[in-house]
């Protein structure tokens, strides 16, 4: 392989810049071990402690501190191999204009020759390719490399043309799909919006809630896009939803359990999350707000609750540490339910009758929020 | 014992009739019914305890006449009996001796030394022939020759039982061809026996061990089990052990009856010079203390008593002149009253020192007025003077009021309030105290001797019998403590007695004399014997005598100082070998008395007991449990050197469990484990820091490989990052080619934290030039150019020189850890 003659790099242009910041790093390493220095990677540590508050962009991204992965332990060169090795089959990937999910890279290790660079688990291949984006500036997507699914759906009054491998497609999110909504693609950047009648985005958790919705007409009634968040989004969603927001001016709800793992996904959506800080700019939506289900609802509709367990106690307490949560409404809300002691589901709206939640709950929310 | 009984009624024949099967046995009689007691319980064992008494002896024999032992053990099998033969190169016995050194129980040299040595008791040996007759039947063959004698002596010999008599049964004078003896001098034994080789792992390790604390012997053992002879060479530094010199005896470690022995046989006439003549560490002012010890025993000391003061109404000024009659007046007032002042400047005055005070001052009136004042005056001023200081003899005083206004109060009480008052807390009741002086008072001037002597056992029961008797009468306690204080008190007050001791003669037949006299031994300080008496095999020759029957990776030896047990010096030495050749699984625990190894009743010696409480996994070693014998490929050995080893039976298998010996083999022991510890840790960290090195070995080159594949650029040399990362020493070795010379240089890189001291060799096929302080020797065809260098952390040395174009070199660096090396490859630019 030689850096002048890319045979086919030239097809997108993206591709062709990706790959030259891949092998600028390997140039960089090339250059450490003939310095006779210890080969490093220098990244920014990606702890909660190291997340700060991005004023431009209202989102949340790494800070200063950086962690440097170096070849001084053996844990940490068996990682800068791992990279190495990865960092020569995206390369590839790139030269011949393929493409691969995160879990084939991972079994596509095994057959690598050298057993120390093969990946132990699937985090770990996870985890190398969002090191190398953050050391080459490069999206994951532009490595050609997906996630193994996402899944994720969208239901309202949306037309959309999406640059398939096949072709492409004009499709209406409501009329020419099915109850299961349309799904969004791994790369949601291949989507231009037509037509869009909706009046906001509702982001819902899960997916029993979501079919509620569906079933109960909501977004008909209502004018809703329901993008079915599916636990803790997938980057792909989170991009769509901004773009959303961004290119249609919607404005994005979140629609999640009473919970704080909950809370950590509008938290993701909202401002970023914690893995994938370096993004935050093109992934998160910091205009996104939280409709419930709230500690306050738990207390105002009286639902069906859980006790809070203690590593949801612990979790409650560290989100009131967490910058992304340091506003006046979740310190309140956090602060109420250490107070009951109580969790909720959306499910548990239910309690008042299948109706309850789009009858009552959401239009009261949401017109509470001026949405409606 | 029924039968018996029936009949007591009937005679007095009983005591008679038993007599009569009443005799004397000999020693050999009695071990020949309690063989097991010198370890010859069974055929296998009697073997090994056979081939153990007879190289003891031999190793011993060879040690007294400094010849480095040369012994050769066999075992044949001839049919029904097996036949022992051990021979040594040692001095030889000579002709008269041999029987009884072979053929009579308890004779020996040994036995009456304070000297350490394998044999003690001259039972071994003779014990084995004796085991061997009653099993075969055979006499014990014996030859030997002593140095420059020109034949040998040869006898067949048996014990007689019944008398422990050797008995002769051939008797021949062989000339060096007709003797089976190899050397110019020796002693050679067959003995045939009924045997078994079940303890053949005994015996081997029994020689084994041998030959592990004999560094300087050479060892040889043929058994029909082995295929070749079983050899352990001589240690070539190794030297004969110390000469030890007998000692005498230490005070701290004799008995009463050995004590008397002594006094019987002695020359000395005084204590003292018995003391010190007799006994070893004792000079003159050791002998003055046990003889005061032994008079405060002997003879008690004397209750002192204050001077009455002016406001007192006893008063020895009047007392002394009323006591002196038909002298001058004026001689007498001046002696009453010289005697009177002379006590007053004394704090408190015992019974003898008023007498010498009384002396003193009729001496001194005798001299001013020209008078004599003879024996009789001295007597009768003394004891009014006395008897002034101590106050009526056994008079009550019912209250301290009343004695002021009446004549003489009781001095004896009121002393003793003072001294019982000082000695008890503040708590006890002022009644306490002075019915418990009062009482105290009585008891002391009711002894027979009015000069108020007591022996501290004495006093402890007059205090008990005041303490009690106060306890009594009311409800008060005077505990052991307080009691236990007011002997105290008032012993300290009290005075040693001038008496002499008795002369030795008068000594010996006093039996409680005598025993007065070990208490004083006993109770005073003396230094340690002295340990010439031991010799040690000393830490390096441990070490050498590990090496030498085991290959292992680490080796650590300790040897203690010397310490008293009994009055007994002893040694105590401990080693250890751990890795290499020695099987893991249990530790292996050798245990040595006196250099003999023991290799019987394990469990039951203070060796293994101490071994089992240790925490070996302080020491990095493997222990299931927390406590036992570790587990690991290691071998620790204990060896115990005395004038008298505490075994636990006369088979000497077992160390007993001593206090002050299980105290001295945990230290050494400890203290070789410190050693293997810091070795273990040290060779984790190292296997550690490989195993690191293994895997960057690999890594780092896949690293060069795979970004040079990417970049399309030259694969990176990875040593210097290796070296680097690692914190090694880089040893790197480039060659600058010219036209006629090329300059090799070669760079030490010290990456660690620490300076680092290289021997840096280039073997190079032409010779060298432009040395630069290196050294070069040519040897064959190759030239070494060697530099001692020094680097210190983080530093770089670059050494350089000369050679004619074109030659090869070949870099060598000693004295560093392999594991904290890289030598680079040859990078020159040729």
């Amino acid at each position: 392989m030689s850096t002048d003659t890319p045979a086919d790099a030239d097809s997108d242009p993206k591709d062709g810049i990706a790959r030259e910041k891949l092998i600028e790093l390997a140039e960089e390493f090339h250059e450490q071990i003939e310095d006779g220095d210890v080969p490093r990677m220098t990244l920014p540590t990606r702890t909660k402690s190291n997340i700060e508050y991005d004023e431009d962009d209202d989102v949340w991204v790494y800070g200063d501190r950086t962690s440097t992965r170096s070849a001084k332990s053996v844990r940490g060169a068996r990682k800068l191999l791992k990279a190495i090795y990865t960092l020569e089959f995206l390369v590839r990937q790139l030269e011949e204009g393929r493409s691969s999910t995160l879990r084939e890279l991972y079994y596509l290790s095994e057959s690598w020759d050298n057993e120390e660079a093969q990946f132990n688990d699937q985090d770990d291949s996870n985890q190398l390719v969002e090191d190398l984006e953050i050391v080459s500036d490069v999206r994951r997507e532009d490595f050609h490399m997906r996630p193994e699914e996402s899944g994720a759906t969208v239901m309202g009054p949306l037309r959309i043309r999406e640059q398939t491998r096949r072709g492409e497609r004009e499709i209406h999110c409501q009329a020419d799909v099915g109850e299961g909504g349309y799904q969004i693609p791994n790369d949601p950047d291949t989507i231009d919006f037509l037509e869009c009648d909706a009046e906001f985005v509702l982001a819902v958790e899960t997916g029993g809630m979501r079919d509620r919705l569906v079933e109960n007409g909501f977004d008909e009634a209502y004018d809703a896009l329901i993008v079915h968040l599916k636990g803790q989004p997938a980057r792909a969603t989170r991009r769509l939803t901004k773009r959303l927001h961004d290119e249609l001016d919607l404005p994005v709800t979140v629609f999640t359990d009473a919970d704080p793992w909950s809370y950590r996904i509008y938290g993701s959506v909202a401002y970023g999350s914690i893995k994938s800080a370096h993004l935050s700019q093109y992934l998160a939506t910091p205009e996104a707000e939280y409709v419930g289900i709230r500690p306050r609802d738990i207390v105002e509709y009286d639902l069906p609750t859980d006790p809070l367990s203690d590593s949801d106690v612990n979790a409650l307490e560290s989100e009131l540490e967490d910058p992304r949560f340091d506003t006046e409404f979740w310190r309140e809300q956090i602060e109420l339910q250490l107070e009951i002691e109580k969790k909720a589901e959306q499910q548990s709206l239910a309690s008042r009758g299948l109706d309850f939640v789009t009858d009552t709950y959401l239009p009261d929310r949401l017109s509470e929020m001026g949405l409606l | 014992m029924t039968s018996f009984q029936s009949e007591l009624g009937e005679s007095g024949g009983i005591a008679e009739e038993l007599a009569e099967s009443q005799r004397a046995i000999s020693i050999a009689e009695f071990f020949e019914k309690n063989k097991h007691m010198l370890g010859f319980d069974s055929g296998a064992r009697g073997l090994v305890t056979a081939v153990k008494e007879a190289v003891d002896n031999a190793l011993d024999a060879c040690e007294e006449s400094d010849i480095y032992p040369d012994i050769y053990v066999e075992i044949r099998d001839t049919g029904d009996y097996y036949t022992l033969v051990v021979e040594d190169n040692g001095p030889g016995i000579t002709r008269g001796q041999i029987p009884k050194v072979f053929g009579k129980l308890l004779y020996g040299s040994r036995f009456h030394k304070r000297e350490m040595a394998r044999g003690q008791q001259g039972i071994g040996i003779s014990a084995a022939v004796l085991y061997s007759q009653l099993t075969s039947g055979k006499p014990a063959r014996v030859t030997s020759r002593t140095n420059g004698s020109q034949t040998a002596n040869y006898y067949e010999l048996v014990v007689d039982t019944d008398e422990n008599e050797p008995e002769i049964k051939r008797e021949a004078e062989l000339s060096p061809g007709e003797s089976d003896l190899a050397g110019q001098h020796g002693t050679r034994i067959e003995m045939e026996m009924e045997a078994n080789m079940r303890a053949r792992s005994q015996l081997h390790d029994y020689i084994e061990g041998t030959a592990v604390v004999n560094p300087h012997a050479r060892i040889e053992l043929v058994e029909p089990g082995l295929d070749e002879p079983l050899k352990y060479e001589r240690v070539e530094e190794a030297s004969l052990p110390a000469e030890t010199s007998e000692i005498r005896p230490h005070p701290h470690g004799v008995e009463l009856g050995t004590v008397r022995k002594m006094l019987e046989a002695t020359a000395s006439h005084s204590v003292s010079g018995f003391l010190q003549e007799e006994f070893t560490r004792v000079g003159r002012k050791t002998a003055d203390t046990v003889i005061d010890a032994f008079r405060d025993r002997r003879y008690g000391r004397e209750l002192a008593y204050r001077p009455p003061l002016k406001t007192e109404v006893a008063d020895l000024e009047p007392a002394v002149r009323a006591a002196v009659s038909n002298k001058r007046r004026e001689a007498t007032a001046a002696f009453a009253r010289d005697v009177a002042e002379r006590v007053d400047d004394r704090e408190r005055v015992v019974h003898h020192q008023l007498r010498e005070t009384v002396a003193a001052a009729a001496d001194e009136v005798e001299g001013d007025f020209d008078t004599r004042f003879g024996d009789t005056v001295r007597e009768k001023a003394t004891a009014a003077a006395w008897h002034t200081l101590v106050g009526g003899e056994g008079r009550r005083s019912d209250s301290r009021a009343k004695s002021n206004d009446d004549d003489a109060e009781d001095r004896r009480v009121a002393e003793f309030y003072r001294l019982v008052d000082a000695a008890t807390t503040d708590r006890k009741a002022d009644a306490t105290v002075e019915r418990l002086a009062e009482r105290l008072a009585t008891r002391v001037a009711g002894q027979d001797d009015d000069r108020d002597r007591v022996t501290r056992t004495d006093l402890r029961e007059y205090v008990d019998w005041a303490a009690d008797g106060v306890e009594d009468g009311a409800d008060v306690a005077v505990g052991d403590t307080a009691r236990e204080n007011v002997v105290e008190t008032v012993w300290t007050v009290a005075r040693a007695v001038p008496d002499d001791p008795p002369k030795v003669r008068h000594l010996a037949d006093d039996r409680d004399a005598v025993s007065d006299l070990v208490d004083a031994m006993r109770a005073t300080d003396i230094i340690a014997p002295p340990t010439d008496c031991l010799a040690p095999i000393g830490a390096d020759d441990i070490e050498a005598g590990l090496r030498k029957g085991y290959d292992a990776d680490f080796y650590a030896a300790a040897s203690r100082d010397a310490e008293v047990s009994g009055g007994d010096p002893f040694v105590v030495e401990a080693g250890i070998a751990y890795g290499g050749e020695i099987e893991d699984g249990s530790a292996d625990v050798l245990r040595f008395a006196n250099r003999v190894p023991l290799v019987y009743q394990r469990g039951a010696c203070a060796v293994t007991d101490v071994l089992k409480s240790i925490g070996w996994r302080n020491y990095k070693l493997d222990q299931p449990g927390g406590s036992g014998v570790p587990n690991g490929p290691a071998v620790v050995m204990v060896h115990v050197a005395s004038t008298n080893v505490p075994f636990t039976s006369e088979s000497k298998d077992a160390v007993a469990n001593v206090p002050e010996i299980e105290s001295e083999i945990e230290l050494a022991v400890r203290e070789a484990a410190r050693e293997l510890k810091s070795f273990l840790k040290q060779r984790q960290s190292m296997q550690k820091r490989q195993r690191k090195q293994d895997v960057l070995t690999e890594i780092l080159p896949e690293m060069a490989d795979k970004v040079a594949e990417v970049t399309g650029r030259d694969r990176p040399a990875v040593e210097d990052a290796m070296a680097r990362i690692m914190g090694n020493v880089l040893v790197d070795r480039s060659v600058d080619a010219g036209d006629e010379v090329d300059r090799v240089e070669i760079a030490v890189e010290n990456h660690s934290e620490t300076a680092e001291s290289l021997e840096v060799t280039d073997i190079v096929d032409a010779e060298p030039r432009e040395l630069n302080g290196a050294t070069a020797v040519a040897m064959d065809d190759e030239h070494f150019v060697r530099w001692d260098v020094e680097v210190g952390a983080g530093e770089t040395a670059r050494l350089s020189y000369e050679l004619p174009t074109g030659a090869d070199g070949e870099l060598t660096v000693d004295s560093v850890e392999p594991a904290k090396l890289t030598v680079g490859g040859d990078r020159g630019d040729r």
